[in-house]
């Protein structure tokens, strides 16, 4: 921004001191407003910002259900927050937990009984029950939570 | 500012209401988002001004390739009046959006039908606008000093689209919802926007949070900049003028009274298409969206179908693919600072390398609806 020519202050005698002095305050001016401008761009950013759900640490732990209610091959699909997992029983004792969230595109994905599988409904993506991409487009496998079977009951470590 | 106009005849109210406010004021505001394209002088009295502008010439807007921003602009209106009429109903929450959806297209009167047409309405206009920026880029519109209507287009589309995104994960139908996460895939690759949505949507799933946000988006903050860039469109041509066209067709003039009587009977024709086609092609519905189920064969919407193929297709880092839309939107939206000549030669080039770009992203968006299960 250009100064416009000022008239001479007749009781000064130099006119440096009050052309400085008004750069000054020009510039501390502008300064007040920006830092002013940022406080409430940071204020309407934190209040915009969505809070996250269902990722609390309390919830760390899933407790599914009895181990006797679960079928040896059955697989079940655990509606947690938004990691959604499948709970499989292979055999008598031992219990997987795998993401029902397709690497893919984040399709839900399906149970095969028949092959022992996860299936993506929307690209064909194929998982075994370790995890692992046996055909179709997704890049990685599928997460692994730990399994842990107390008094009857199976938890989840998601 | 004598009361009495010279004709004698004037209506009491309107010579009363003039007396205590500006009535040009106000219609000149009113003209500022169409209609007239030409300033309005606000110290004159309102019957005047508009006795004057009727007689107007005006370039014959309802001919040719004209037709395009007329029709999205009363296909705006239509989408204002018929969404207005929707959320009286609707609810944004997960639990009774699809409920309140039903509640309006089953149990309303006449409500599967403002239903109907603002679906049909929004696939219209998203159309129109495309085919709008089409016919700029072909007859060159974007040269000075129409630079700022060109981009005030583009940026019109981009809202458009957004509008379309934002508008079709309301009615939680399993359809849509699924449609919109496989969408916001794209979005989520774009560098910096990706990010910055991530954050103000909480994350990338689509929940309650995401749902509301796209309510405010899709029924205030998109409209009013919409609004905002019809002003802007309606502010150049007052300042730039109508263009003209080719010697030779002729030029269409009309007044401005027969103007607006085209622009009625356009209204009407528009309101009859769309009414065929809510009524004999109405949009289906599946089922209330199960965050935990995803159907088959649901694509993401179809004007991001290329970008999907390009993303799912070729093995490439996201964020490439994401930096090179990015740069895509950015290069259409600066065209008129990109292309600089008005030669002849030059301008058959650039036509055909519009061309070119046009049949890439349409086999593109062949293959992005190829990429899906259809069972």
């Amino acid at each position: 921004m250009t100064e416009p020519a000022r008239p001479t202050a007749p009781s000064r005698p130099a006119g440096v001191d009050d052309s400085s002095r008004r750069e000054f305050i020009t510039w501390l001016s502008r300064a007040f407003l920006a830092l002013w401008g940022l406080g409430a761009a940071g204020a309407v950013a934190a209040y915009l910002k969505a809070p996250e759900r269902g990722a609390g640490v309390a919830e760390r732990l899933v407790r599914v259900g009895l181990l006797d209610d679960l079928q040896i091959g059955e697989g079940r699909l655990v509606r947690h927050g938004v990691t959604p997992f499948y709970v499989v029983r292979l055999d008598a004792t031992r219990v997987v937990a795998l993401s029902a969230v397709c690497t893919h595109v984040r399709c839900i994905l399906g149970y095969d009984r028949e092959r022992r599988g996860l299936v993506c409904p929307c690209h064909d993506g194929r998982f075994d029950l370790a995890g692992n991409v046996i055909s179709g487009p997704p890049p990685r496998a599928l997460q692994i939570y730990p399994v842990s079977v107390r008094a009857g009951e199976v938890y989840v470590h998601v | 500012m004598s009361e009495e106009s010279p004709g004698g005849t004037s209506r009491g109210w309107v010579s009363w209401l003039e007396r205590r406010i500006n009535l040009t004021e106000i219609f000149s505001f009113l003209t500022h988002f169409g209609f007239v394209y030409t300033p309005v002088d606000s110290s004159r009295p309102v019957r005047e001004v508009v006795r004057e502008l009727a007689t107007e010439p005006v370039p014959s807007y309802t001919r040719g390739p004209r037709i395009l921003g007329l029709l999205a602009a009363i296909l705006f209106g239509l989408q204002a009046v018929t969404g207005v009429l929707l959320a009286y109903y609707y609810r944004p929450t997960p639990q009774t959006a699809f409920e309140s959806t039903s509640t309006i297209v089953r149990d309303l009167p006449a409500g599967w039908f403002i239903h109907q047409m603002h679906a049909w309405g929004a696939y219209l206009l998203v159309a129109v606008i495309v085919l709008r920026m089409l016919r700029f880029f072909w007859d060159g519109l974007y040269r000075a000093p129409r630079e700022l209507l060109w981009m005030s287009a583009v940026v019109m589309a981009w809202l458009v689209l957004q509008l379309d995104f934002t508008g079709r994960l309301l009615t939680w139908d399993a359809r849509t919802y699924w449609s919109t996460v496989r969408g916001l895939e794209v979005v989520w690759a774009l560098p910096v926007v990706g990010p910055i949505l991530a954050f103000l949507l909480g994350g990338r799933v689509v929940n309650e949070d995401v749902l509301i946000r796209f309510y405010v988006l899709h029924a205030m903050v998109l409209p009013v900049a919409y609004a905002a860039f019809l002003y802007v469109t309606f502010g150049t041509l007052r300042r730039v003028g109508v263009s003209l066209p080719p010697v030779g067709h002729g030029a269409p003039v009309t007044t401005f009274r027969d103007h607006l009587y085209s622009m009625a009977i356009l209204g009407v024709l528009l309101f009859g298409a769309l009414v065929t086609l809510a009524t004999l092609l109405p949009f289906r519905y599946m089922a209330q969206a199960d965050p935990y189920h995803t159907p088959a064969g649901v694509r993401p919407p179809w004007y991001m179908l290329a970008p999907y193929a390009v993303l799912q297709g070729l093995p490439m880092p996201t964020w490439i693919t994401g930096l090179l839309l990015v740069a895509a939107a950015f290069a259409v939206l600066l065209l008129p600072f990109l292309i600089r000549t008005d030669h002849e030669a030059a301008a058959r080039r650039v036509r055909i390398g519009g061309v070119i770009v046009l049949s890439v992203w349409t086999l593109l968006s062949v293959a992005g609806a190829m990429l899906d299960r259809t069972r």
